[in-house]
């Protein structure tokens, strides 16, 4: 493989996880909850799907058991932040607190510093795609990924479609755009905003199994490193549309993947690669938000 | 009606403590450990004796800043969430300062150590206040995103450029004697608990007393309302953010000197001490007398565990988890202001809350 398409795979490689939280978080983005949770979920469903790779080699069971704990959050999240009214960003940062936590508590009692689950050989989950793969360049890029990167693929067109073109994703962005007409068209307000919640949990799930266990086998705290927030910045920057915000989570992992990659001619400052995700996504953000505010020109305080 | 909500804010901060407590309690439990004992341990001995009190002072200190930092964003509607990294980046220029400017005064170096420490806080603290301000970018988002940069860029610097070579571990050189807090007799307390809480004190004042703490209040109530009738609400977020800023950069400067002497990569414990703050205002609802308890009360927590681990098998991170559950039940009013207090706490569940803050 050159560099170039190396680059290029490993950016699609490193997409993947934030890819899953922007398309499953961008719903309830849409339904008007803030979800920074985002983060905690994903860790969650890592370390579920490594400790259950424990026990077990049913790459199934694995799945529905990360999936399950991370939508009880979800369920938690939604009963707090829709049924109580509680304020989201205060339930969202105890969620980012509390899964961390109960993590290294689990950690701490079985006496280990990571989990790790020796049968896992990274290489065993990837498998090639069979029309794709035979394409020139675009296949040595797109093909050879584990399942949760064809998963986070496929949901950028499953997004698409249910967000526009279905009866529960315009009534969801209806109740973003304005809660009170939605309820007065006896549209369900709470049930579309819970759903809203847990499809961004499940798809977090996903998410974080592939940053453990599809592509380690292993399990450290922490291990997310700050790609929920990264997450939560891309689908801002789309605006919650779901090709623009997938576009931006994969400018997020062409970042990544530079890094990465050019670390090599760098030496030990390499370490500062990590920074440039988040500077560049601070700068997207202020440079979205000038071009939107350009033509403003009433005093005003925002 | 006055002390009635006074008693209703009160309950609304105990009760889910007190919630908390009972679902780690069950964890206990659930590892096989008596509850009971382990928090009889924790309180007795971080309350109840002398030394643990006040030691539990001396790890209130930078709590009851940072817990000021977060508050006075709070109360005008706006989220600091960088008061970790603030406090980080704080932390680590006071080090530099205390190991490698040779100044003899004990005071002056002090002084220079405090400067350096609030001023770097607040230049990093600039550019949330500068994109918020001038380009709306969401300070939330920011302010968390950045915390990440300097927690990585810190990194780099203690392991690379600052190591201390001599020593076994990723740290920073030991500050000077000249810029470490003198202990009080055989206890912790240093006369830094003593600065901060006169710190706490002037924020205080500055806040219900003055026309600065007046603005602060109109802008988190209506800030569209406060900018028609001619509050500079613009320079006044800029400001609340720098102050936010130089607070936490103050406190990561006074931990450095009290307590730790030298960055190292677990420089603000195992929740952060930044994020402890957060906690700290949100169980005092934002208010002075609130964050002081909270802040004690939160530092009991903290070095109750370290006795935890000491004399029970219990890991200490489950006060990390004890802090979590608070600040998700703390998200939520369990009482509400429509209803008696009585009728209340006789059918508290299963009712319509009104959102909190």
């Amino acid at each position: 493989m050159n560099l170039l398409s190396r680059i290029l795979y490993d950016m699609v490689y490193h997409t993947t996880p934030i890819l899953l939280c922007v398309l499953g978080g961008l719903f309830a983005y849409k339904a008007g909850v803030l979800n920074i949770a985002l983060e905690g979920m994903m860790l969650a469903g890592s370390f579920i799907a490594v400790f259950v790779a424990l026990h077990t080699q049913n790459t199934l069971l694995i799945y529905l058991s990360a999936l399950l704990v991370c939508a009880v959050i979800g369920l938690v999240f939604a009963y707090l932040a829709v049924k109580k009214k509680g304020n989201v960003i205060i339930i969202g940062l105890a969620i980012n607190m509390l899964v961390p936590a109960i993590a290294s508590f689990i950690l701490q009692y079985m006496g280990v510093p990571n989990l790790t689950a020796k049968w896992v050989n990274p290489v065993n989950f990837r498998f090639d795609i069979p029309l794709i793969k035979d394409i020139p360049f675009l296949g040595s890029i797109l093909s050879g990924h584990p399942l949760g990167t064809y998963i986070g693929l496929l949901m950028i067109f499953v997004a698409s479609v249910v967000l526009y073109k279905t009866r529960f994703g315009i009534y969801t962005r209806v109740i973003g755009e304005s809660p009170n007409a939605a309820t007065s068209l006896g549209i369900q307000a709470n049930k579309y905003a819970t759903w809203a919640i847990l499809i961004g949990a499940l798809c977090c799930a996903v998410a974080g199994l592939n940053l453990s266990y599809e592509r380690l086998g292993i399990f450290t705290n922490g291990m997310t490193a700050g790609r929920g927030f990264i997450a939560i910045a891309a689908i801002y920057c789309g605006k919650g549309k779901p090709v623009q915000s997938a576009m931006y989570a994969f400018i997020f992992g062409l970042a990544r993947s530079l890094a990465i990659n050019l670390s090599v001619f760098a030496g030990p400052i390499s370490a500062l690669f990590d920074i440039i995700p988040y500077l560049l996504m601070i700068a997207i953000l202020a440079i979205n938000s000038a071009y939107e505010i350009r033509n403003y020109r009433m005093r005003t305080y925002w | 009606m006055k002390s009635n909500e006074t008693l209703r804010n009160i309950l609304n901060s105990v009760l889910p403590v007190l919630l908390a407590l009972l679902i780690g309690a069950i964890l206990i439990l659930a590892i096989g450990e008596n509850p009971l004992e382990a928090y009889g341990i924790m309180f007795g001995k971080s309350l109840f004796t002398l030394r643990g009190l006040t030691n539990t002072l001396h790890a209130a200190g930078p709590l009851l800043l940072t817990g000021a930092a977060i508050a006075i964003t709070f109360r005008a509607g706006l989220f600091n969430m960088g008061v970790e990294g603030q406090l980080l980046i704080g932390g680590f220029m006071a080090g530099l300062v205390g190991a490698y400017l040779h100044i003899g005064n004990p005071l002056l170096h002090k002084l220079v150590a405090f400067a350096v420490g609030a001023s770097v806080g607040v230049l990093f603290a600039l550019i949330p206040a500068l994109l918020r301000a001038y380009f709306r970018v969401d300070e939330m988002v920011v302010t968390l995103t950045l915390n990440y940069v300097m927690m990585t860029i810190l990194e780099y610097l203690s392991s690379g450029p600052f190591r201390d070579q001599g020593a076994g571990y990723v740290t920073t050189p030991t500050i000077d004697s000249s810029a470490m807090f003198t202990r009080f007799g055989s206890t912790r307390l240093t006369p830094f608990f003593l600065i901060a809480l006169l710190l706490f004190g002037i924020l205080w004042f500055l806040n219900t007393k003055t026309e600065f703490g007046y603005k602060i209040e109109a802008i988190g109530k209506n800030p569209e309302f406060s900018e028609a009738t001619g509050l500079r609400v613009r320079k006044s977020i800029i400001m609340l953010i720098l102050v936010s800023g130089a607070i936490a950069g103050f406190a990561g400067a006074g931990h450095m000197m009290s307590q730790e002497y030298k960055y190292t990569l677990s420089f603000s414990g195992v929740t952060g001490l930044g994020w402890d703050g957060m906690l700290v205002s949100l169980l005092g609802s934002h208010s002075p007398l609130g964050i002081i308890i909270s802040s004690i009360f939160y530092s009991a927590l903290k070095t109750g565990a370290d006795n935890i681990n000491m004399y029970t098998s219990i890991p200490k991170e489950i006060v990390a988890v004890i802090e979590g559950i608070i600040i998700l039940f703390l998200s939520i009013r369990f009482l509400n202001e429509r209803f008696g207090l009585l009728e209340k706490l006789s059918k508290k569940k299963g009712e319509k809350n009104e959102p909190a803050l």
